[in-house]
């Protein structure tokens, strides 16, 4: 038979047209397309988290001083989530967005893995990973070499472990080597601790017993902006089931003020002064605590100093210049207002008054302080419960004094490289802020010559960045134990990481309350994710590389044993409970608490006495630039969707961010409508802000809730370093890179609380 | 269809008349309809299946039936509910070592068994069969405690066997053969002894007849 | 309102926010990042590719400096009955692949992320823009899939998802009460990880048809309000707020309209 074109044509169509019959007749078709539809569905790169038994760990969140406890969920040996644990006295069961996003720092993209030495230049990026070994003997041979050139004081260690066995560690580090110099942030409370120094004569940290008050009179502080332990957050706001009354005194409508019963929008900077004005009020109708003042007090009336000089009082120093009238002037404050605000205030069972701007991370004029402090004093708040309590700071870390060779003795009697605890500033401890200055400004070698840096981020927290980046550059050493990428790590010689808060044992060390400080354990979440070490451990390792004295002074085996030691029979409570509470405060022991010479309460004022450290001169806290050339105010403010200091916003605080706040990589300044209209920019508009201290691109963002002629910029944003992954690299603008710091003159503190500042259209 | 053919398509005055008249080709067709069908049908119902399946083996060759001889409560011993109510599923190797610290018995996939993963605390990566997609959620709690149906039920006598059976892995989906079922056509019942075919309309089918209700999704799905 | 519905819902588990008490602080926001695996990009500044399944929005009195006032608002998924309750929230009744559908059982509307096609229909539906695109694949960087919880699917590039009231947290609860041998869920053992992770108590979340739970009287408080009632879609996310301007953003209203006499207007209907 002749197979034809068209006969192969038709038996092919056949062939297949039987195909596709029998195919149909056949699973096939019908199975494939079932598989391709679930193969669509589970894309190899989509992950699949693995299940398994779950289990919570109670710990500790350590991203802030607040130390609110929290309970994370694992699944097999992953952590998934942190919640807030709830009958934790710090926070409560509440947490806030930072510490809710913790995982993120353990897993996220920011850690460094292991040792690093630096290959390129310094903030080039490059890096070389070495051993444990090869790390401690790069930070032991530089120190060794500087007590060899009998420099030990030219050694300074920048920490953020303020309190507890680490900060313990690290404060008997630098006293064998010879070294005065641990420095540390200065945040409000160091203020209002040096406050109630001056008038009470207690050493200790202040706390205001907002938990039981019912009247919160606050100057500023941003009790529900974050950066204050989140238990204070309850009873917070008023509703429907009662609640707390909250006046906040602020320039700009930030979340505390918006929660707030009345805001009172003082010019910024006038806070203090505002303060006095109510005093004077108060003094005037006779509403403040009489019987206070009169047994318990002394310095409210004049006194006699010898000879006909008169010794000018509180009292008739605020009658006579703080009338309301004047204060009003300043402060733009209607005097009807401040009439009332101190009518309210003083007849409130339990009042107290609250100072410290936002998160309280700049510390603040001491005038400032000591008029908020005077006020409580009024109300005669002073350990009473609802009131203001000198808590002394807990002794649980009790070392054995160690030996020291001649040379440690010789470096620890130099003077403080950045003057604190001098004649000039004897009652501040740290006064980290003047550091840059007085390394730029040194005749021939930097005073530091090697600087270690733990739990900080000077780079990006200190004002004025440029200059601190100066300064950090005629340091020749500089080694950081930051378990993230941050600003200062990148600009370290070597880095030596320590683990996150959820890989191992930590001391926390809470805020008081009338129960007493919280001391609450973090214990191990996860193993370790990687070739990390404890700071604690590290220390150990690096005084037994130098040998002498200042091994013996760390004979421990180990952070761990070092931890149960001290803890000793608090050590099965702390790690069963999670937390021990330490020196309980019991009210009305007022009598026998003061430690002034006149063991009284002191109005410590300097009409007539120049050493005091209030002046009456006060009357707007100093600002840097002038008026012609910077018509505008800037202001930073603090956010709790921010983490503005240390470490940086993760993603999900990132995500949480408003589109009005960070627009793509640019941030936003807050201006006024009526201010904007009169320079002519409108919303979204690009500008150039200017300070005399420097000047970035930024977008306009108009809001009503700032005062006219003031503008407003977060802090937290302007990262430079961590991973371009972790979505906060180069965004925005670091508030601190526009700003200097302004001494304060009683207490060397950095007391800025704005910059004059211009804005010019792009 | 050829140019010229479009051509008598399209002229009506070329008509059929110029062509040879076609003799039939009928059984052409049909010849060659029949070798698609049959070929197809081949294809289909036993090349296929065979294709679609790669077969792997689990680590260790497990005998179920001598655990259940020396265990007291049954599946439950190994394979039980946590106090969150949650379910074990495969147990971890810990569960194993309480007994196999060192080899017990005399079966060489016991003795491989302890050397390779005891000793070495190396977790056993067992081929599940009845491994769900991520986007299920299964409740045994709901199914097991709630309605009260027994093991075997869905997973068939799998408790008795005396060695692993071959997994057969989907080479397109990924997922285990047991899920589908071993009819490829899905026609009739399962075996007795076979476990059930864990499709979404198996799970529904069961839920209608048993409830009255196929479920909301969310009953299912995560 | 009427609560015998036409169709019978056994459970109604709704939310009462407090708006008077909501800080603003987000930590609702992260609570539900971190339970619900939901992703996130390196720019989360255009808010309208960005996912989240309950989102914190500020809303101002407009007024000049100092009478200004601010109100935070959170948004999860508003869990529409739609109309008569019959389960046909907007959503739900335009989505042509049912990839999303009413759960008769406890009111929760579901979404399922392998049978959505992503033709996002239920986006334009949803007069609350609960509804969120997957524009991209998710990605977690470095060591950061580890976090993620086994109770909730990871989402993959051109699905919708959206709030689903923790509901991976309903099934948990219930393996335990089956574990224990009991019925009924009490009140505490299901609540969404927002609710349970607001520092200051402000959302309060049950069974709107059980009488032991806080919410069925709150729901009735006298500044109670929802979003855009007018609309019928009958949502189970009520809010508390003693300011009648918030009130009055809760949906459109004429200038001599009182937010309070339009709810009893639509009560009227039911």
């Amino acid at each position: 038979m002749k197979i034809d074109r068209r006969k192969f044509l038709a038996g092919f169509s056949a062939c297949v047209g039987g195909g596709a019959v029998g195919s149909m007749l056949s699973p096939l078709p019908w199975k494939v397309m079932d598989d391709v539809a679930i193969w669509t569905q589970n894309w190899p790169w989509t992950p699949v988290p693995q299940d398994g038994r779950y289990s919570y760990v109670q710990s500790v969140c350590a991203l802030c001083p607040g130390g609110c406890g929290i309970s994370v969920r694992k699944v097999k040996s992953r952590a998934v989530k942190i919640e807030g644990l709830k009958d934790h006295p710090a926070g409560n069961g509440g947490l806030c967005p930072l510490g809710l996003s913790g995982l993120q720092y353990l897993y996220g993209p920011a850690r460094v893995k292991s040792p690093l030495k630096r290959v390129g230049k310094r903030g080039e990026g490059k890096w070389q990973p070495i051993s444990w070994d090869a790390a401690i003997s790069e930070v032991s041979q530089k120190l060794n070499e500087l007590r060899a050139r009998n420099k030990p004081h030219s050694l300074a260690w920048i920490s953020g472990e303020n309190k507890g066995i680490l900060a313990g560690l690290i404060d008997r580090f630098l006293k064998v080597y010879g070294s005065p110099n641990v420095l540390r942030d200065s945040t409000a409370h160091d203020a209002i601790d040096q406050a109630a120094y001056h008038t009470q004569g207690q050493r200790g940290t202040v706390f205001w017993d907002i938990e039981n008050a019912d009247f919160i009179l606050s100057f500023g502080a941003g009790l529900m902006d974050g950066g204050w332990p989140l238990a204070r957050m309850n009873g917070f706001p008023k509703s429907a089931d009662g609640g707390k009354t909250l006046i906040q005194v602020e320039a700009r409508l930030s979340d505390t003020a918006a929660k707030a019963d009345l805001w009172v929008a003082a010019n910024p900077g006038t806070e203090g002064v505002l303060a006095l004005g109510i005093a004077h009020v108060m003094i005037r109708e006779l509403i403040y605590n009489i019987d206070f003042i009169n047994r318990q007090a002394s310095g409210f009336e004049d006194g006699v100093m010898g000879g006909d000089q008169v010794l000018q009082g509180f009292k008739s120093m605020v009658l006579e210049k703080y009338k309301p009238e004047k204060v009003s002037g300043i402060t733009g404050v209607p005097v009807d207002a401040i009439f009332d605000i101190a009518r309210r205030f003083a007849k409130s069972d339990k009042a107290v008054a609250v100072c410290g701007r936002g998160h309280g991370r700049v510390a603040g004029c001491m005038d400032e302080a000591l008029a908020v402090h005077y006020l409580n004093a009024l109300k005669g708040n002073i350990h009473q419960p609802g009131g203001v309590f000198v808590v002394a700071d807990p002794d649980y870390v009790r070392f054995p004094e160690p030996g020291m060779d001649k040379i440690a003795e010789y470096g620890l009697g130099q003077t403080r490289v950045d003057g604190a605890q001098s004649e000039k500033f004897p009652n501040s401890r740290y006064l980290l802020h003047r550091l840059p200055e007085i390394i730029n400004t040194a005749d021939g070698d930097s005073p530091v010559q090697a600087l270690l840096v733990s739990g900080a981020n000077p780079l990006y927290t200190i004002p004025d960045g440029k200059s601190v980046k100066k300064s950090f550059d005629k340091i020749p050493f500089i080694a950081s134990f930051s378990p993230f990428m941050d600003e200062t790590a990148v600009y370290s010689d070597v880095i030596l990481p320590d683990h996150t808060y959820l890989e191992c044992y930590r001391d926390i060390v809470s805020q008081g309350s009338m129960d007493g400080i919280v001391v609450s354990l973090a214990k191990p979440v996860v193993r370790p994710l990687y070739n990390t070490s404890h700071l604690g451990d590290v220390i150990i390792q690096i005084a037994k590389a130098l040998g002498g004295y200042i091994e013996t002074a760390f004979a421990w085996k180990s952070y761990e044993s070092l931890l149960e030691e001290t803890f000793a029979d608090n050590w099965e409570t702390i790690t069963s409970s999670g937390y021990i509470r330490m020196n309980p405060q019991i009210p009305g022991t007022v009598a026998t608490s003061f430690n002034t010479p006149s063991k009284k309460f002191e109005f410590n004022i300097n009409a007539g006495a120049p050493e005091a450290p209030f002046s009456s001169a006060f009357e707007k806290i100093a600002m840097e630039g002038d008026a012609q050339n910077y018509p505008l105010t800037l202001i930073p403010y603090d956010s709790i969707r921010l983490a503005g200091n240390y470490p940086a916003n993760p993603p999900f605080m990132t995500k949480i961010i408003d589109d009005t706040v960070l627009k793509k990589t640019h941030g936003c300044i807050e201006i006024n409508p009526a201010t904007a209209k009169q320079l002519r920019l409108s919303e979204g508009d690009a500008v150039k802000l200017s300070t005399p201290r420097g000047e970035a691109d930024v977008q306009i963002h108009l809001y009503e809730g700032v005062m006219p002629g003031v503008i407003a910029l977060p802090r937290g944003l302007g990262h430079t370093a961590y991973s371009e992954e972790w979505g906060l690299y180069g965004k925005g603008v670091n508030v601190n890179d526009l700003m200097g710091p302004i001494e304060d003159p009683v207490s060397g503190f950095n007391m800025a609380w704005g910059i004059r500042a211009k804005l010019t259209k792009i | 269809m050829s140019i010229s053919d479009l051509e008598h398509a399209v002229d009506p005055n070329l008509g059929a008349a110029d062509h040879p008249p076609q003799k039939s080709s009928g059984w052409v067709v049909f010849f060659c309809f029949m070798i698609g069908l049959v070929g197809s049908l081949i294809v289909g119902w036993f090349l296929f299946p065979q294709w679609l399946y790669s077969e792997k083996h689990q680590p260790i060759d497990f005998n179920h039936s001598i655990h259940m001889d020396n265990v007291s409560d049954g599946c439950n011993s190994c394979h039980f509910f946590r106090e969150d109510g949650t379910f074990s599923g495969i147990p971890d190797l810990s569960a194993c070592t309480d007994c196999h610290q060192d080899v017990i018995g005399s079966d060489p996939e016991e003795e491989k068994f302890v050397t390779e993963y005891v000793a070495q605390d190396k977790e056993v990566q067992w081929l599940s069969y009845f491994r769900q997609p991520d986007c299920v959620f299964f409740s045994h709690a709901a199914h097991v405690t709630g309605a009260g149906m027994s093991c075997e039920s869905c997973h068939g006598d799998i408790g008795y066997s005396t060695h692993s059976k071959v997994y057969q892995e989907n080479i397109i989906s990924g997922y285990s053969r047991d899920i589908w079922g071993y009819s490829i056509s899905r026609f009739g019942k399962p075996g007795e002894h076979d476990g059930k075919p864990m499709k979404m309309n198996d799970c529904a089918k069961c839920h209608l007849e048993e409830t009255g209700s196929k479920g909301a999704c969310f009953q299912c799905h995560k | 309102m009427k609560e015998s519905a036409t169709h019978e819902t056994a459970r109604r588990y709704g939310m009462v926010i407090d708006l008077d008490k909501c800080t603003g602080c987000g930590a609702c926001m992260v609570s539900c990042y971190a339970e619900n695996n939901v992703p996130f990009k390196k720019d989360e500044s255009n808010k309208l590719d960005s996912i989240n399944w309950i989102r914190v929005v500020k809303m101002t009195n407009q007024k000049p400096y100092p009478d200004t006032q601010i109100c935070y608002l959170p948004m999860p998924c508003m869990q529409c009955d739609g109309v008569g309750k019959h389960g046909h929230s907007p959503c739900v009744s335009v989505c042509p692949a049912v990839a999303t559908d009413y759960d008769f059982t406890t009111g929760i509307v579901s979404q399922i992320y392998t049978r959505c096609f992503g033709c996002r229909y239920c986006m334009a539906a949803c007069p609350y823009h609960a509804r969120k695109f997957n524009w991209w694949d998710p990605v977690w960087p470095a060591d950061m899939e580890k976090y993620l919880s086994p109770n909730v699917s990871p989402r993959m590039r051109g699905v919708v998802e959206k709030c689903s009231f923790c509901f991976h947290r309903y099934q948990l609860a219930r393996d335990k009460a089956y574990q224990e041998e009991r019925a009924e869920l009490e009140e505490n053992e299901y609540q969404p990880a927002c609710v349970e992770a607001c520092p200051v108590k402000a959302m309060t979340f049950g069974d709107l048809n059980n009488p032991a739970h806080a919410v069925y009287e709150l729901k009735n408080h006298k500044h109670a309000f929802r979003l855009l009632e007018r609309l019928e879609t009958n949502p189970k996310v009520y809010y508390i707020s003693s300011k009648e301007w918030v009130r009055r953003n809760g949906d459109n209203y004429l200038p001599d309209e009182a937010p309070g006499r339009l709810k009893s207007k639509a009560k009227a209907r039911h």
